[in-house]
Formats: structure tokens, C-alpha cells, sequence
């Protein structure tokens, strides 16, 4: 059964100066955990065949990203860029993603990476899911798709392996799912320079409005998030240095017990 | 701060070709210096990605870029590696294009899908043990016979020689006519009379096989002659324009290096109780480096571009090869400074800055040779 996939990537920004995170192509890049989702989506597709299509929502600078994809193997990119998404939190932007998702669709599985680089929050996968009404699935290493056949009819599930601290699950999941993948489980291939090539001349990335995917302007920006960041403030972390004194056996103890109060190490 | 000359695919470009070879060469950039040991284990993974067809088009098998992009992919190998940036400059600059812009059809499909996905490896051989600036005073020899040109060959600092399966000889097809009787044949490694010298002990870029090739009374195919008779010096100047680009932008990749680590070192090196960047002497040091790599890579990115526009690039090229492999030296030259007697050490990575830097005021014309270029079109 060939699958369609569609991987939502988000263009982070790389250094925010001052606490404020201003978005220039010089200082974004594609989510360093987006990167093994698309991984994960394209090796779906060598195994099974089928398409991949690369979604993310944001500024105009998010199709500099969405073209990385392409240059790794996607087959279609699109944009949900409006003006009166900006300032929009996690559950406009999952309820956005949704909406452009049903677009897009018939799909089979939406991947997600764990987290992002810059605001962190791992929320917008779940949420995705949740507003889709579909299963969903965190930390996934593995995929497997399998197929029976019922009363003529082929259908078939997921079979994924995912990993919560020590503990690693298997699950049987039905289609259409989301994951989240583990950002160490699929190392993304190195990008050929022919596919950068490709994905520029010319750049191939639709664009969709918030007329596109009907989802209403006042339910979008900050007048449609129910959270808003107030303020980012930069933490120092103190460091402090503790001289052990003894022989080196005492000093191995003291900082044994050390470490376990601080619960870095287990008892 | 936003740069002119480079768009959305050359900044992908520049992110993709840093990360790989970051991750890909950055670990034995050092060992393959110190071992003069090429590394195929990483070439072998950069062929199929398109290293060594930059600008090659696609039908060939390349990866169809613009000169831009090649200057920021050589840029950033350099960065990390100059050997190996060396090793891309020449295959794609001086071997592989003159074979594109002179080259037949049928020598295309012949020679170009191989050297773009670098299952071959090409070489350009011009220079001989009494030939370098002057290169109409080559004496090697390709004589028509039958249907072969017999070819008698001494050609010596060839990059990438110790490993070189296409190579371009500069040779008289005609002793008697002079600058014109010189033409370019293509031999192959493995023919008959094909020798590759031992590889050539060298300063820096060691990661290079630098070898001489000689030819002992080679048979080439009467086919393999490139462009026209008597063709050799025009087609050996082309290549050299395009190959200023890739040597400048080498030169630009190691400056660029060199200034990274002067900074990390001068914020984390304390000295007089504070780290080496709160002194002005050190600042003052920094602000030149970081100036020089500026304006370096200002004139790289505008040649390049001109050459994009199909604009005369001569000029443009030799001021840039001129002025960054200059400021190459320089910038080096004050990192090794600020990281004082570790600067003198192998345990750090500038002082193969520092020698790497040293030869590309040297090879692809001299700096001197550069100047008289830049003289002539100067003053008309």
C-alpha cells in the first residue's frame, strides 16, 4: 500500500539576541528535530512507495526549510503563511496545522519532531493529533506498517516501537496516526547537492493562506491564543567549584554521596 | 548581518556543506595533515552527493550549481579541510570544466558522468620541473603518429596526481609553431608509458596527493585532443580564470577557520588575570582579521557572481585570488600569534591553517603573477 506522509517542520531561529526571537533567513534553519522525522517519512516511502509532503506554518522565511526537505527527498512542500497568524501559540498553531493537514489529505501518518530548538514546548504534535482526533504516539524509533487482508478489502496497522526514559513500548496503532519521532532513532541522510539544486530552480513551495484551510482570522494570532509569552528573560547558572579533600577512596565517597542528593545518580 | 550576493539556496548550501563536513571530516582533518593520508572513506561519501560535479550539468551527472554556489562549497570544505578543498578546486575547476567548455559531445558523455559522480578523479598537468609562470616554455611533446599523438611528458606539483584518472597534458603538437603550437591531450592513468611519481613531501595541504605524472612514449587516441590544435594556452588560461574562484574561496575557507579559532582561544586563554580578547593588543589583532576575511570574502562572492551574470570575470577573479590568499596568510599568521607558543604546536589546529595558507599565494599563478594580470587590465 503506498502511504502518503506529511512531516510538519517548523524554520527555528538560531540565536535569539536580546530574549526577542526576530526570524531573518541568516539566523534560521530548519529544527535540528525535524530533521529525523523527515528521515523517518522518506525511508516509509522507499520501503512502501507512495509520497511525502513537508508542512509548516510561519513567516516566509519557513520555505528556505521547507526547500532543506525537498533537497533530502519530499515531494511536495506547502507553506500556511498569513499575516494574522503571528503571535499565535502552540494550540492555534496545532488547530492550523489540523486544518491544513484535512487539506492535504487522504494521509496515513503525520510526523512530528519531539521538539523544537528554539521555544521547546513538544506540545504541537500532541495537540495536532488531538484536534485531528487521531491516535497518536511519542518518542517513536521504530515503524512498521503492516497489512492484512479482510473480506477482500486490504487493511492493515501501524506496529511502532517508542522509548519513555528507561522503558522502551511496542504499540499496534491504527491508520491514519501522528508520532513524534526520537530525535536519535533516524539519522538524517547528508542532502546531495543536486537535490539543493533541484528544490531551488526553481523553488517549489505552495503557499496557502488562512482562506485556504477555512480557518477563521479572529481564531488566529495572539486575539486566538489562549497563552502568550509575556516575557523572556536569559538564566545565568551560577557555578559553583567544591574542593574534596581526603584520601582519594574518602574523596570517592564523598562525591558519590554528593551526586546522589543532587539525584544525578540513582542509590 | 545580511549578505549581499548569496540567496535562500546558497545559505542551505552553506549549512548543508558545513555540517557535513563537520561531521564527515572535521574528526581527521588533523590525522589525514599529519599522515599525508587521502581519505577516500569521506571522498567516496562525497561523490554520490555531488562534490565533484558542482557545476556540471545534470544530464551529465552533475549537480547543475551556479558559480556561487561552487564558491561557497569550496568555502566551506576548506574550512574544515583544505587538502580536500584543494582536491575539489582542481577536479571541478581545471580538469572537469575545461573538458565541459572545450570538450566534444561525445568527449561528455565520455569522461564528464564519471568525474561528476568522482568514480574518476581528474587532473590538470601543466607545470614542469623548468616550467611554472611561463607556460608557453613547456617542452613536453605530443607528436601525431598514425592514429595516436605520441606524447613524452615530465609534469610535476600535479594536485591530485596520486590519484588522478583523467588528466589533462599541456604538450607541443607542433614544436615549430611556439605559444601556438601548444594543445591539450587527455590521458588516462593506466595506458601504457604512464608513470605517477612519488607523491611530493609537502608543507601544507598533505591530505593532497600531490605527484608528478610522466608520460614515456604514451600512445593517447588521436580523439583525445581537447578543443583545437594549438588551442592549449587559451584553454589553460580559461581554466585558470574559473580556477582563481575556487582557490580564492579556498584561501577564504582557511582564513575563515583561522579567525574562529583566534576567538574561541582569545575568550577562553587568560592571561594577566583576564582572557586574551580584553587586551587591545589582541582586539586590535581580531579586528584586522576579522576585516581581512571580510573583504576577502566580499570579492570571492563578487567574482563569482559576475561569473554567474556572464560578465567579464578575469579581473574580478584575480583580485580576489590575489587578495584572499594574501589575507589567508596574513589572518594564519596572526592566529598562530595569539595562541603563542600553542600556536607553534601541532595539539592546535592553526598552525595547519598557517601552512595550508602558505601555498595559495603559489599555485594557480603566483600573487605576482595575479598582479601583472590585474596591471594589464588595469591600465588597458
Amino acid at each position: 500500500m503506498s502511504l502518503h506522509c506529511i512531516v510538519c517542520i517548523k524554520s527555528v531561529v538560531r540565536e535569539a539576541p536580546q530574549g526577542i526571537g526576530r526570524r531573518t533567513p541568516e539566523n534560521s534553519e530548519l529544527n535540528p528535530y525535524d530533521r529525523p522525522a523527515v528521515e523517518a517519512a522518506l525511508r516509509l516511502k522507499e520501503l512502501t512507495g507512495g509520497r511525502v509532503t513537508a508542512l509548516s506554518m510561519g513567516p516566509e522565511v519557513g520555505s528556505e526549510a521547507l526547500a532543506e526537505t525537498q533537497a533530502m527527498g519530499v515531494d511536495e512542500a506547502i507553506l500556511v503563511n498569513d499575516p494574522a497568524l503571528a503571535g499565535s501559540d502552540t494550540l492555534v498553531t496545532s488547530r492550523v496545522l489540523a486544518a491544513a493537514v484535512r487539506r492535504a489529505a487522504p494521509f496515513d501518518l503525520i510526523l512530528f519532531g519531539t521538539r523544537t530548538s528554539d521555544s521547546d514546548t513538544g506540545q504541537v504534535g500532541p495537540q495536532t493529533a488531538t484536534v485531528l482526533g487521531i491516535p497518536f504516539l511519542g518518542g517513536v524509533k521504530k515503524i512498521d506498517q503492516k497489512l492484512e487482508q479482510k473480506l477482500g478489502q486490504q487493511s492493515g496497522h501501524w506496529e511502532m516501537k517508542r522509548q519513555m526514559d528507561d522503558w522502551e513500548e511496542n504499540w499496534a496503532v491504527a491508520f491514519p496516526a501522528a508520532v513524534t519521532i526520537h530525535p536519535r532513532a533516524f539519522k538524517p541522510r547528508p542532502i546531495p547537492l543536486i537535490g539543493i539544486a533541484q528544490a531551488h530552480d526553481p523553488l517549489d513551495v505552495k503557499t496557502w493562506g488562512l482562506a485556504d484551510i477555512g480557518v477563521p482570522i479572529e481564531e488566529v494570532g495572539l486575539q486566538g491564543s489562549p497563552t502568550r509569552v509575556a516575557q523572556l528573560e536569559k538564566l545565568k547558572r551560577g557555578r559553583t567549584c567544591r574542593m574534596l579533600e581526603g584520601e582519594p577512596q574518602a574523596q570517592v565517597e564523598a562525591l558519590i554521596a554528593h551526586l546522589k542528593t543532587m539525584g544525578v545518580m540513582a542509590s | 548581518m545580511n549578505e549581499p550576493f548569496i540567496n535562500a539556496k546558497h545559505r542551505v548550501l552553506r549549512r548543508t556543506v558545513r555540517a557535513f563536513c563537520l561531521e564527515e571530516l572535521g574528526p581527521i582533518a588533523a590525522e589525514i595533515d599529519q599522515e599525508a593520508r587521502f581519505p577516500w572513506e569521506v571522498v567516496e561519501k562525497m561523490g554520490p552527493l555531488g562534490y565533484f560535479g558542482i557545476q556540471a550539468p545534470k544530464e551529465l551527472g552533475g549537480a547543475g550549481l551556479d558559480a556561487m554556489s561552487y564558491a561557497i562549497i569550496i568555502e566551506e570544505v576548506s574550512r574544515v579541510s583544505g587538502s580536500i578543498g584543494l582536491c575539489l578546486s582542481v577536479h571541478n575547476s581545471v580538469a572537469l570544466y575545461p573538458i565541459l567548455a572545450f570538450g566534444t559531445a561525445e568527449q561528455h558523455q565520455r569522461w564528464v558522468p564519471d568525474l561528476a559522480s568522482g568514480r574518476r578523479i581528474g587532473a590538470f598537468c601543466l607545470t614542469e620541473p623548468n616550467v611554472g609562470s611561463d607556460a608557453s616554455a613547456i617542452s613536453a611533446t605530443a607528436l601525431p603518429a598514425e592514429d595516436h599523438w605520441l606524447v613524452n611528458a615530465n609534469k610535476v606539483f600535479v594536485t591530485n596526481g596520486g590519484i588522478a584518472d583523467v588528466c589533462l597534458i599541456f604538450a607541443r603538437t607542433d614544436p615549430q609553431a611556439g605559444r601556438r603550437g601548444i594543445s591539450v591531450v587527455v590521458a588516462e592513468r593506466g595506458i601504457k608509458g604512464f608513470v605517477v611519481g612519488d607523491l611530493e613531501d609537502l608543507c601544507g595541504m598533505r591530505a593532497n596527493p600531490v605527484s608528478s605524472i610522466r608520460l614515456y612514449d604514451c600512445r593517447v587516441p588521436k580523439e583525445n585532443l581537447l578543443g583545437r590544435l594549438g588551442q592549449g594556452l587559451a584553454i589553460g588560461l580559461a581554466a585558470l580564470d574559473t580556477g582563481r574562484i575556487g582557490i580564492a574561496a579556498q584561501a577564504l575557507g582557511i582564513a575563515q577557520a583561522a579567525l574562529d579559532e583566534a576567538i574561541r582561544y582569545a575568550n577562553q586563554r587568560q592571561q594577566f588575570g583576564v582572557p586574551l580578547a580584553r587586551h587591545q593588543a589582541i582586539q586590535m589583532m581580531i579586528a584586522d582579521m576579522a576585516t581581512q576575511v571580510d573583504a576577502a570574502r566580499m570579492m570571492v562572492y563578487r567574482a563569482a557572481m559576475l561569473k554567474d551574470q556572464g560578465a567579464p570575470v578575469s579581473r574580478a577573479a584575480a583580485q580576489a585570488k590575489l587578495f584572499a590568499s594574501e589575507a589567508a596568510c596574513l589572518v594564519t599568521d596572526l592566529a598562530v600569534q595569539i595562541h603563542g607558543g600553542y600556536g607553534y604546536s601541532k595539539a592546535y589546529a592553526v598552525e595547519r591553517y598557517y601552512r595550508d595558507a602558505r601555498v595559495t599565494r603559489i599555485y594557480e599563478g603566483t600573487s605576482e603573477v595575479h598582479r601583472m594580470v590585474i596591471a594589464r587590465e588595469v591600465l588597458g
